[in-house]
């Protein structure tokens, strides 16, 4: 399940990632294998034919993975960097949807973002780690934490 | 709130085998929607068609670290396209675009917080394909 980290209590040793686009154009997109394809799929509904392009929705041309959309990027800088916090507030409600279906990772925002399929996830605040499980009770504690 | 475009009320342009064809009801209008539906590669196009029209002027995250704020308040008789709208845009600067009666402005983000904006007032993209053309409209974000 996924990490909601409250902004007032990133612990030191923890980097936020805003700029999605650009972190994934940098380093995530050399680290994607065909758990990513899943995703892009369902995402962007795009198709991965290799390592860095894929084929696009609108006309099928081929398209260097940069052009995929941020918040599919931010997906996909959550699944393959498990080490840092990303920044969700550029996710669409399907990339929404899709972070909060994650196994794990480390998610932020400055207002609360919430899927209306959020099942178990944990939080993280000065109190320490917690579980949630509904919708009601997630956005309380973020509404409260920021 | 509902102010008629004050610099434009269409806005097209052309890349290959896409195209924009934007009509605008109000001088703000914010664009959101779900992820992957064309709105950076609009966002694209657009700034594309600023190298040939001087109306526009287009902002996005790779001017994160500039002083983009302060130009804002500085341009007149503007179209101002920002993408990545959520990450680039704080409260401040919402408030200024809010009530700016210089210039239009075009935002694709997701939180439209801020800007005044009644729920009428925000859009999304649409795509249809016609003889090998993509051609993005906008409709009504419901």
């Amino acid at each position: 399940m996924i990490t909601v980290y409250s902004l007032k209590s990133v612990p030191e040793d923890m980097e936020i990632v805003t700029l999605n686009d650009v972190f994934f154009n940098r380093f995530t997109s050399e680290k994607l294998d065909n758990k990513a394809d899943e995703m892009i799929s369902k995402i962007d509904n795009a198709e991965m034919v290799s390592k860095f392009m894929i084929k696009s929705r609108f006309d099928g041309s081929v398209l260097n993975i940069d052009k995929l959309s941020t918040g599919c990027k931010t997906v996909l800088n959550i699944m393959y960097n498990p080490e840092k916090i990303f920044d969700i507030r550029e996710c669409g409600e399907n990339a929404l949807d899709a972070v909060y279906s994650l196994d794990s990772g480390n998610i932020c925002c400055p207002y609360p973002l919430v899927s209306f399929d959020v099942r178990k996830v944990k939080v993280n605040d000065k109190n320490g780690v917690k579980e949630m499980g509904s919708y009601d009770e997630l956005k309380e504690w973020w509404m409260n934490e920021n | 709130m509902k102010i008629k475009p004050i610099i434009s009320d269409s806005l097209s342009t052309k890349h290959t085998s896409f195209e924009v064809d934007f009509h605008f009801d109000y001088n703000i209008t914010f664009i959101c929607g779900d992820s992957g539906t064309g709105k950076s590669a609009v966002f694209s196009f657009l700034k594309e068609l600023s190298a040939v029209d001087k109306r526009i002027v287009c902002l996005n995250y790779t001017d994160y670290n500039r002083n983009y704020k302060n130009s804002i308040r500085r341009y007149k008789g503007k179209i101002i396209i920002i993408d990545n709208a959520d990450i680039l845009l704080d409260d401040k600067i919402r408030s200024y675009i809010a009530f700016d009666g210089n210039n239009q402005y075009l935002i694709i983000g997701r939180n439209p917080t801020g800007l005044m904006l009644s729920a009428d007032e925000t859009y999304e993209l649409s795509s249809e394909h016609y003889d090998g053309v993509i051609r993005f409209t906008l409709k009504k974000y419901i």
